[in-house]
């Protein structure tokens, strides 16, 4: 479902991102584990398409398409979510109308009839009780006055929303205290289905608890430098991100 | 000492002899043309008004739809008819019958004073010539249970124009000015307020005069201990239009928030200029203006926030953005705090700028198109400043006439259909 090869990038003429392989299949769920300042946030910003970011070599393939090419609006017709590290506040735009709006997009894009009111508020208010999200925050502008876990939950809320085929999760943990992972852990992995791939981006393996990854991937220093599975993530806990290094002879 | 009607005429009649029409040499008007734009009607300014224009069916096509309220219209400056049956306690008269029947009321109602804030010739001449309006008096504890909407047509050369709005203690009122203009001309209306203690007034003005016309409008509000003013300027329409709200809390506890916007384009040119005087301890402001900006339009705000030496916790918080959609819009802002003495907590801040990258980011990585969420961000901007209007069909007129100024804004309004002000959706 996604390919990325040998992508190099650049921020401010700068190298972040120095040649990532990484091959994702729908179903399945990887985790990218590195330390501050390893690439990961500009891995999830790269494939989502903010500006910002310069692409001297290789490639990103989505479902065989390049999304290199595509603007970040087309990438989330396409399919590809990204839940936000720091999500911004937009007040005076409503968290449903947004949602309607992405959802009916999408759908002209694949060709589908939009959804009426009706059915649009059907699905928002199941989604709304799968994240226990309380359903006065549907009509409050975007994550205006919410609290940081609360901005969380409303972003793995839109993304039961818009029912995306790549989610990207980036840091989705941070600022989480433990009921709230809890809660926004038991989201994704209700959203876990065989057409549908999960990326999430952390630090910490402490998400990694609540949502069991296929495939544990280290980032250090713009470069995937080892992958393995959920055990890998264990002994990155118990003995951080240095040996690894070390082993690569980086 | 009380004037004649004929003194207080002649008097304003010298006024504007020794002031004029304001130049660009005068501090205040520095960014605001209205000499040239008022050079038309020059020789004849101090003439007498025409007869009024016949309203016939314009006034319910151009009245805000659904909108339930006490209506009066107001044509070419005339006040063409008054609620039959106001609410008890609500004492409802025009200024040209008071003027007739209680001559000292009128020219109470017509007073001015040239040591006031922002005073200048157009108020002057507003004073010499106005021959009628409304002069409405709520008795105290009374309110009233719908809006007074004031409707103004206005096709006349140069139409003046004076109300005054007497809250009584306690007394609750919405009063909504609504000016819809022609043709080329001048309008220049003052409304004066007094708010008794513990009374309250929601005073919306929505502006949308014909291009070609030069607005003036001037708002005066006295707030006694404990009232509470609530105060929207809409500037939509207009060639120039320029706004002077002055408040001036005078009893402690005093609560007042004066919110505006102003939405132009072509070579439009919106000004409002307030000032808030605080003159008594532990009252309240919030100033929130915003205006968005296309075309090669500009746009003039200046608020003022003094702050007397017995004014001692004063709490006072001002803000004043802009967005600019085209680099030929220019705007001009100026906060201008005086303050005299330590006890005080005031805020104020002004930005000019294009729309927030990560804002825009965020929408389109939800799927909105480019253009879509440029739309969507530019119109939340403009609607936080009518959070506060609560009356659905108000707050909706102006988000239409909002949705109609901006560029492709008749797309956003299909997106956003089911929008009723109160982000239930249909």
């Amino acid at each position: 479902m996604l390919k990325i090869e040998n992508l190099h990038v650049r921020v401010d003429g700068k190298a972040i991102l120095k040649g990532i392989n990484l091959h994702v299949r729908a179903g399945e769920v990887h985790a990218i584990m590195g330390p501050n300042g390893s690439g990961k946030s500009t891995l999830s910003n790269v494939i989502a398409g903010r500006d910002g970011y310069e692409v001297s070599e290789g490639s990103i393939r989505f479902k065989g398409k390049d999304l290199l090419g595509m603007a970040p609006e087309e990438r989330a017709w396409e399919g590809v979510f990204l839940a936000f590290q720091y999500p911004v506040e937009i007040p005076g735009v409503n968290n449903t109308y947004l949602l309607k709006a992405g959802v009916n997009a999408r759908r002209r894009h694949l060709g589908l009839p939009e959804l009426d009111a009706m059915d649009f508020m059907q699905r928002v208010k199941e989604k709304a009780k799968l994240v226990e999200l309380d359903p006065s925050f549907l009509s409050r502008g975007v994550n205006e006055g919410f609290s940081g876990g609360e901005k969380k939950r409303n972003e793995i809320f839109q993304m039961a929303v818009l029912e995306p085929e790549l989610a990207l999760l980036d840091e989705t943990d941070s600022g989480l205290d433990i009921d709230a992972l809890r809660v926004v852990a038991g989201g994704v992995n209700r959203l876990r289905s065989p057409e549908r791939a999960i990326v999430m981006v952390t630090h910490y393996q402490r998400l990694l608890d609540y949502i069991q990854p296929d495939i544990v991937h280290v980032l250090v220093d713009g470069r995937i430098l080892k992958s393995g599975d959920k055990a890998l993530a264990l002994e990155l806990e118990a003995r951080g991100y240095d040996w690894v290094r070390e082993e690569a002879g980086a | 000492m009380s004037l004649s009607i004929e003194q207080l005429r002649a008097q304003a009649r010298d006024a504007f002899a020794r002031h004029g029409v304001p130049t660009r040499r005068l501090e205040h008007w520095k960014y605001t043309d209205v000499k040239r734009a008022l050079a038309p009607l020059a020789d004849n300014l101090l003439e007498l008004p025409s007869d009024p224009m016949p309203v016939d069916a314009l006034g319910d096509e151009l009245s805000i739809a659904g909108l339930d309220a006490w209506r009066i219209v107001i044509a070419d400056g005339v006040v063409l008819s008054l609620p039959d049956d106001p609410p008890q306690g609500v004492h409802v008269a025009s200024l040209a019958g008071q003027l007739h029947a209680q001559p000292e009321q009128g020219v109470a109602a017509l007073h001015f004073d040239e040591q006031a804030p922002l005073f200048n010739g157009l108020v002057a001449l507003n004073a010499a010539l106005a021959g009628d309006g409304i002069v409405i008096r709520l008795e105290d504890g009374v309110r009233l249970d719908k809006p007074l909407y004031l409707l103004h047509l206005s096709r006349g050369k140069a139409v003046h124009i004076r109300h005054r709005i007497q809250l009584g203690r306690h007394a609750e009122a919405t009063v909504i000015e609504h000016y819809a203009g022609m043709d080329a001309g001048l309008s220049n209306v003052i409304s004066r307020l007094h708010l008794a203690e513990g009374a309250r007034l929601h005073h919306v003005r929505v502006q949308q005069e014909a291009v070609g016309r030069t607005h003036i409008g001037r708002v005066e509000a006295e707030l006694e201990r404990h009232s509470q003013f609530v105060s929207h300027s809409v500037a939509l329409g207009a060639s120039l239009s320029r706004v002077d709200i002055v408040a001036e809390l005078r009893g402690p506890g005093a609560d007042c928030r004066l919110d505006g916007l102003y939405l132009t384009n072509g070579r439009q040119h919106a000004d409002h200029h307030t000032v808030i005087a605080h003159r008594a301890p532990h009252c309240r402001s919030r100033e929130m203006y915003r205006g968005v900006l296309d075309g090669r339009s500009r746009a003039v705000f200046n608020g003022r926030v003094v702050v007397h030496e017995g004014a001692v916790k004063t709490d006072s918080a001002q803000s004043n953005a802009n967005l600019l959609l085209s680099g030929r819009a220019e705007v001009d802002t100026k906060p201008e705090l005086e303050i005299y003495n330590d006890d005080v907590k005031c805020a104020h801040g002004a930005t000019i700028g294009q729309l927030d990258e990560n804002q825009l980011f965020y929408l389109k990585s939800r799927g909105l198109a480019h253009e879509e969420a440029r739309q969507l961000l530019t119109f939340a901007f403009a609607d936080e400043v009518l959070t506060g209007i609560a009356v659905p069909a108000l707050r909706r007129h102006i988000e239409h006439a909002a949705f109609s100024k901006l560029p492709h804004g008749e797309d956003i309004e299909g997106m956003l259909a089911g929008h009723d002000g109160t982000g239930e959706m249909a």
